[in-house]
This record gives structure tokens, sequence and C-alpha cells, in this order.
């Protein structure tokens, strides 16, 4: 465990704080519930950096999927949960594509958000999407400028899904009802008002 | 032998092996020990921490002679591995050493199954009751000598092979030097400089070039490809196939009676040839003639005419004059030679790295290999030794070598293996740039560096304060800018945490290797094994790796798996080392396995002759009857003809009917008998 130094600066406690590495502030299990829901063996990452190298996301911000993988085969549990780079992934599956070890360290990252969701840590927009899913059927649905373009372009003005047919929506609201998604979400964004 | 020898009263002795804890570890040797006593025909039963020490094989040899034992059985480890050692000890208390039999509970039982001991402890007795109940059955035999002839044969002329012929042929065996190419020298001599010495490839290679042509006890067969094998160790009866080459040498001159003529290597006909080809010497970036050598310094100097693109114009011939050297007609020409012994030296190909998209191999003009880049830089390349890039021909300033490429990959498309010399000719290839372009420098993206040989450390020391940039992280993918042809690098510097985007103007593909495309063909006429990935399978990785699990046949080099000329020159001296014994003790002792007619029982019906992969048996007149014969020394003892004989009259000898079946018998009927 990290050594604890009581400066009364906080900025220059955070700048001294303790950052070794301490097996008890590892989570061995850890590593095996990421590979149980993500179907993909993550401990045999060997840190080449492929995924990083072909992240989209990885040149305009501070995701490093390469480091989720490192973190996570050293069970680094809290870190990766509490870390809001972890939903900063577009799940392009590029790194999939190119990995030499055939790893998929898009579905570990899914894995790793699985388990945050269930601790509830959870970006807000994320949860409001599973509300829009549940009004529309759609994460991101139709607005007036696309009916025009869609008009334009010789289409109808709603695609082919729950927009042009909403007699299938409740199918949609039971399976998230299903999974209790509705629920936590609207739960989750109440508390944090 | 054609009659179920019962011995008189068998008397078995059975010996349990600890192996330290490898066995005790899990299988309860006592309880194993006590079980066999209980067995029927067991004399004597005895546990040692390990058999195979000598007091173990003491203990064997001394129950023998006390017991007045028939039979043998040590349970223990694989017959592969100590096998011999218990049948010596057998023969050491006086007993034939085919009267030994082993139950393997190591390999196949305790290190299988660790973490039950109770299945275990029971499966080693079911193992020990099937072994004594072969052993009590086992009858004496004798192996058969049979005499190697003094000759050996090398498949492939690179570094390696030639190393094991001048072997072979300096310890004064007759050695037949086989190359598909029209020249030796194989791989090594395409390279422009060799790590960590930075000696120049070809001029240290080419005096052995010289040696090899010069080798009386040598017979240089360039231009020839293994077309058949028959026979076995001591004696293989090879098929070659010569090629047609379309031209003659001065000896072959000679013997067709044309007095001062053959080729001369004087190149009088590659002027005049109006046909144009690349060169795959130079990988296609070079022009060479339909009539040809690879590069001057080839061995033999004799031209070679390509009658894929040969038109028959007959010019070359016209300009060769009274040397009569070229013969458009001539055709392939087969020839069988017999050896004792053969060394497999078949090398290796670039993996096809255009199958990695992502780096744009083929498609983007100034992303190349490195054995391209090795033609480049050398003073006798394409370029004259200039370094350049293939879209415009300038000199490239930032040069990014991908190191991996295609190597340590689990996805389907590149090799799971390190194709181990990569790192190391990157190096060099760095330090050749900086040597020769001024304000260069070279990036190079490495996983690891693995520098494991002697002095190669100290050459990474040497090439990173010569000013090379290492970046570690593999290369994700490779852009090309349309307009300057320049490219983009793509990558994690993984110790910055930070993603890179590299312009350079040219890439180098460290490229990962595999298997010649003649491996595989070559490997199944001389019934040699392979790995999973294709490279040769040596008899034990550690023990015994310049040989094959086919006796008289041996490994030399990059076809057995990856390797840098060092250790390819070793393994090519063992391999010649290796082959040379059988030849020089003059006989060998094939094991006695044959199979043998009962003549008695033979109805000459001849089904079996067709049956036996080894064309082993034939039909024979023997006192007014058909009766079919076994050439013992071609039998391998498989059992086809045996397990198929409709009559029955076939005895495999060490693995005879009765001897199985009361094997099946004592396990199905769990010893109550």
């Amino acid at each position: 465990m990290a050594v604890k130094k009581d400066y009364k600066d906080q900025k220059l406690a955070e700048k001294l704080r303790d950052r070794k590495y301490y097996i008890p502030d590892s989570n061995p299990e850890f590593i095996k519930d990421v590979e149980k829901i993500g179907q993909t063996a993550a401990h045999m990452c060997y840190q080449c950096g492929t995924c990083t190298g072909s992240c989209p996301s990885a040149p305009r911000s501070s995701y490093r999927i390469r480091l989720f993988m490192r973190k996570a085969v050293l069970g680094l549990e809290e870190e990766i949960l509490t870390d809001p780079d972890l939903w900063l992934c577009t799940t392009c599956y590029s790194c999939t594509d190119r990995c030499p070890r055939n790893l998929a360290p898009t579905d570990a990252i899914m894995a790793m958000r699985n388990l945050a969701f269930k601790r509830d840590i959870i970006p807000r927009n994320f949860l409001q999407t599973v509300q829009l899913i549940y009004k529309s059927g759609h994460g991101v649905p139709n607005n007036d400028a696309n009916r025009a373009a869609r008009k334009k372009l010789g289409l109808e003005e709603e695609p082919e899904t729950t927009l042009k047919y909403p007699e299938y929506l409740p199918g949609i609201r039971k399976i998230l009802d299903h999974y209790r998604l509705k629920e936590n979400a609207d739960r989750i964004l109440a508390e944090g008002e | 032998m054609a009659e179920v020898k019962k011995n008189e009263e068998p008397r078995i002795g059975v010996f349990v092996c600890h192996c330290g804890t490898n066995i005790a570890g899990s299988i309860d040797v006592k309880a194993v020990m006590e079980y066999a006593r209980t067995l029927p025909n067991v004399i004597v039963a005895d546990d040692y921490q390990y058999m195979c020490s000598t007091p173990g094989q003491n203990k064997i040899a001394e129950a023998i002679a006390e017991q007045k034992l028939t039979g043998v059985v040590v349970a223990a480890c694989s017959p592969r591995l100590h096998e011999p050692t218990f049948r010596n000890a057998t023969k050491a208390g006086g007993l034939n050493p085919f009267r030994f039999e082993m139950a393997n509970i190591r390999e196949q039982n305790s290190w299988v199954h660790m973490h039950q001991p109770e299945e275990a402890t029971a499966k080693a007795k079911d193992a020990v009751r099937i072994a004594v109940a072969k052993a009590s059955l086992l009858e004496d035999l004798v192996p058969k000598s049979v005499p190697v002839e003094k000759a050996a044969m090398v498949v492939g002329g690179g570094v390696g092979g030639m190393q094991a012929a001048l072997d072979l042929a300096n310890a004064g065996i007759k050695t037949y030097l086989v190359e598909k190419s029209p020249t030796i020298g194989g791989r090594m001599s395409q390279l422009d400089k060799t790590f960590p010495t930075l000696d120049c490839s070809q001029c240290i290679l080419t005096p052995k070039m010289v040696d090899v042509y010069r080798n009386e006890g040598i017979e240089l067969l360039t231009y020839t490809e293994v077309e058949a094998v028959e026979g076995y160790i001591g004696n293989f009866d090879v098929t070659l196939r010569k090629k047609a080459r379309g031209v003659i040498t001065p000896a072959e001159a000679e013997a067709r009676g044309i007095v001062g003529g053959g080729c001369t290597g004087c190149g009088d006909c590659v002027d005049v040839c109006p046909v144009i080809k690349p060169n795959p010497f130079e990988l296609g970036m070079a022009p060479r003639k339909a009539v040809y050598i690879y590069h001057p310094q080839v061995s033999p100097l004799i031209y070679t005419v390509d009658f894929d693109a040969c038109v028959k114009c007959g010019l070359c011939v016209e300009a060769c004059g009274e040397k009569k050297a070229i013969d458009l007609e001539m055709k392939d020409e087969l020839m069988t030679v017999k050896v004792g012994t053969v060394v497999l030296a078949t090398g290796y190909d670039i993996f096809p790295i255009e199958k990695k998209f992502e780096w744009g191999y083929k498609n983007y003009d100034n992303v190349i290999t490195s054995l391209e880049f090795e033609r480049l830089i050398c003073a006798s390349g394409p370029t004259g030794g200039h370094l350049i890039r293939p879209s415009d021909g300038a000199t490239p300033k930032r040069v990014a070598f991908v190191l991996c490429a295609g190597s340590r990959d689990n996805t389907g498309v590149g090799k799971p293996y390190c194709s181990r010399f990569c790192c190391m000719y990157s190096l060099k290839h760095a330090h050749q740039i900086i040597e020769k372009i001024p304000g260069v420098v070279p990036y190079i993206f490495y996983m690891d560096i693995r520098s494991f040989g002697k002095m190669y450390e100290e050459f990474y020391y040497r090439i990173q304060d010569e000013g090379a940039k290492f970046i570690r992280g593999r290369v994700a993918n490779i852009l090309e800018d349309p307009v300057t042809k320049n490219l983009h690098v793509n990558a994690e510097d993984t110790l910055l945490g930070r993603p890179i985007d590299m312009e350079v103007d040219l890439v180098v593909l460290a490229a990962a290797i595999e298997p010649s495309a003649e491996t595989e063909k070559t490997r199944r006429l001389f019934g040699v094994s392979c790995s999973q990935d294709g490279w040769l399978l040596e008899a034990h990785p550690k023990l015994n790796p310049c040989g094959t699990t086919t006796a008289g046949v041996y490994l030399a080099g990059v076809c057995q798996g990856p390797k840098d000329i060092p250790d390819t020159v070793a393994q090519a001296e063992g391999a010649a080392s290796a082959a040379s014994i059988p030849i020089h003790r003059g006989e060998v002792e094939l094991e006695p396995y044959f199979a043998q007619c009962m003549e008695e029982k033979c109805a000459g019906c001849g089904l079996c002759v067709n049956q036996c992969p080894y064309g082993a048996l034939a039909l024979v007149e023997k006192d007014g009857r058909t009766v079919m014969q076994v050439t013992e020394a071609k039998c391998k003892g498989c059992g086809t003809c045996g397990g198929f004989c409709p009559g029955g009259a076939i005895w495999m000898q060490h693995f005879a009917t009765p001897q199985i079946v009361a094997q099946i018998d004592a396990f199905l009927l769990g010893g109550e008998q």
C-alpha cells in the first residue's frame, strides 16, 4: 500500500504522492473478469503499441488502449474503472484488426466499461443515450436536417427502423427493462443532480 | 520364430522408478510395486529413486542373475528416453536385450495427471500389468547389421550445405552436393555485409565456394533437384533430375568429343541474346538475359539458358563458336546415386509480406524488404551500392526500419515465431546508411532488440552510439503521400506513451522468413517430419538437434528453424559429423522389428506385397510353393502387412499378435486371468 504523507498544500500532496505499484493495490481476479466478459485473452498482450498506433482516438485525447491492457494485466481495477479515458474508445476495432497477438482490445475495453457500469461509474452522456434509445429506439434519433437530406436524396423521411415502425418500440423497451438499463440510467442521472 | 515361443516358465522382474518427484510426486510408487508382486509370472518387484542411474541399472542386472529372470519390466519414463539404457542393463544381466519392456508412467501418466494421484496410481498399475503380460511372451531377437555406402549427399548449396559438404569430403567421404539454382552460395551470397563484424559477405563466402568447387571429394550438382528417394540408412538410392541447362561444361564437351570446348564463362553469349528478364538473384531489380549467370562470382562459372524465356534464335550458339558450349536442344536428365547418409540444408524464403496489407509492400513504391535493401546497398548490386528510393531514385534521408514484420504474429497472417536474425541485420542496415549517406537518420521501430550472440549486444551499443534512433513500438500502419511518395509511419512510442506519425523517405520491412518452397517436397521424399510451422523437425530439440527421426538423414541450417550464419555453419558441422559416423563405422544395426512370413500358413496370395509402403515384400518359389519373403533391411516393422494378411501368416517380431492380444487381455481383464 502506498505510504501516505500529509502536506497542508493539497497540490503538493498530489504532486508528491506515492506512485509505486504495490501488489495489495491490485486485484488478480480483475483480468479474469475482463477476459470472461470480453471473450479475449487480454493477459497475452505484449505491449507492442500497435493498438494505440492504430487508434483514431489516441492522437486527439489522452486515451491509451495499450495502457488499459497493461493495467488490466496488473489488476489495477480502481485505476481503470475510475479513469474517464475508458469511455473515449469509439469501438472502431482498428486495434482488433491489427493486434499481432490476435487479441480484441476493443472487447476488453467494453468489458471494463461493463464492470464500471456495475459500480455506477459511467459518463452522463452514455446514460442520456440509454434514455434516447428507450424513447425512440435510436441513440441518435432522426432530426429535421436529416429528414430534409434524406428527402433530397430521394429517400423516405424516416428510415426502416422504429422511427418508421413505432409498433416495434415496445420490444426494444422490453429488452432494456429486462436488463434494468433504463431504470439504472434514470436513477444514476437523478442521483447526480 | 514362426512359432509362438512361450517361455518355458516366464519369470518377470518389475522395477518402478520414482524419477525424483517426477513420478513419485503424483503416483504411489510403493503401491504400484506391491501390486506388481501380485501379478502372474512376477518373481521380483522393486523400486528406486532413479532407475536410470548406475545403482538402478545394477538392480536389474543383479536380479536377472539371481532370480533367473526371463523378462524385465521398468515402469519409468518414455522408451524414447531410456529404452536403450535399460536394454543395455538387461544385456548386462545376461538376457537378450529385447526381453525388456517399458511401461511409461511419466510422460503419459504422472506429468499429465499431476493433480489426480489416485487415478494416476491406478493407471500406473494398469500400465505395469500390461507390460508384464507382454514381457511374459517376449522372445530373443538379434538386430540386423547392414553395410553403409561410403558416400553422402547434401541437399542445398547455401553456406550450411557447403560447409557440411566440405566437412564430409574432408573426412574422406565422397559427397554429392545438390543445388537447385545454377550456382552455390545461397542467401548469403545476396547479402552485402554480415553482422556484427561487418565482413563483406561475398568476400568471406567466395573462398568457400571455390573450395567446394575444387574439392575432389565433392561432386557438385548445380541446377539439379531431388526427384525420388528409395532405401534406408546406409543405402539410399537417390534419383536426381539434372535440369536442362542448355550449356555444357568443358568436361562434358570433352566427353562429346569437342576438343577444347565447353563453357569458359566468357559471356559472349549474353551480349547477343535478345531476351531480357528480371534477375531473381537481384529480386527482380536488375535485368538478365535468357542466357545468364546470377552474378560474377558464381560457382561453377557456367552459363545457364532459361528455356522458359529462350526464343531459340541461335545467336548465342554462333557467338560461342568453336567452343560449342551451347546446346539448345538439351533435355532434363535423370541420374541415380547411392549414398549412406543425407544432410538436408534447404534454407528459407522471405514471407510474402504484402499479405500484411497495412504496411503497403508492393502497393507503395518506397516500402522495400530487407533483402531488397541488401541488394540496393551492395556495391555489386543493381545500383552499385547507392541506396535509392524506388519511386524517384533519390537518396533517402529518413529511413524507417520495421522489425518483427510478420514475425511474432499470431493472427494467422504472419509467423508466430521470432525470425531471429532481423534485429541484428536491421542494426547493421542502420550502420550501413549512416556510413554511406551523410545526415541520414535511421529510425528503428522495435518491440525487443534480441542481440543474443557473441559480440551482438556490443554491436547494438555501437549502432546506438552511431546515431540510430530506437522507437519502442510496433508499426500499426503505413500511409503514402500520393504526391511526394513519402511514407507516414504510424505507431506508438510505448515508452513515451504517445502515438507517432513519422514522415520518412523509405521504409525497410524486416520481413519474417519461412521454409523455402522446396522444403516440403524434399522432406516428404526423405520421410522427415516437420513442426507446425513447416521447419524440419530435429530428433530432439536439445540433445539431438542435427538428427531427424529418420535414421541417416540430418539437418543443417535454417531448414530446421531460423538461424544466423554462425549458428548455421555450426549446425552444418554438427550434421556433417553425425552423418559421417555411420559411414566411418561401415555398418549400422537395424532394430529387428521385421515382419516374418510363417511359410506353412502363407497361401502365396501376394495381397500383402502391394500393401507394403517400403517395397520390402516379394513372392518367391520355395519347396514347390509360392510364399512371401521379407527383405529385412527394407522392412520398417510398420505392421501394415501383419494386420492385413487374411491368413494370419505374418509374424511381426516384437509386436506379434499373441503379445498384443495378451496386452489387451491384461488391460480388459484387470489382471484376472
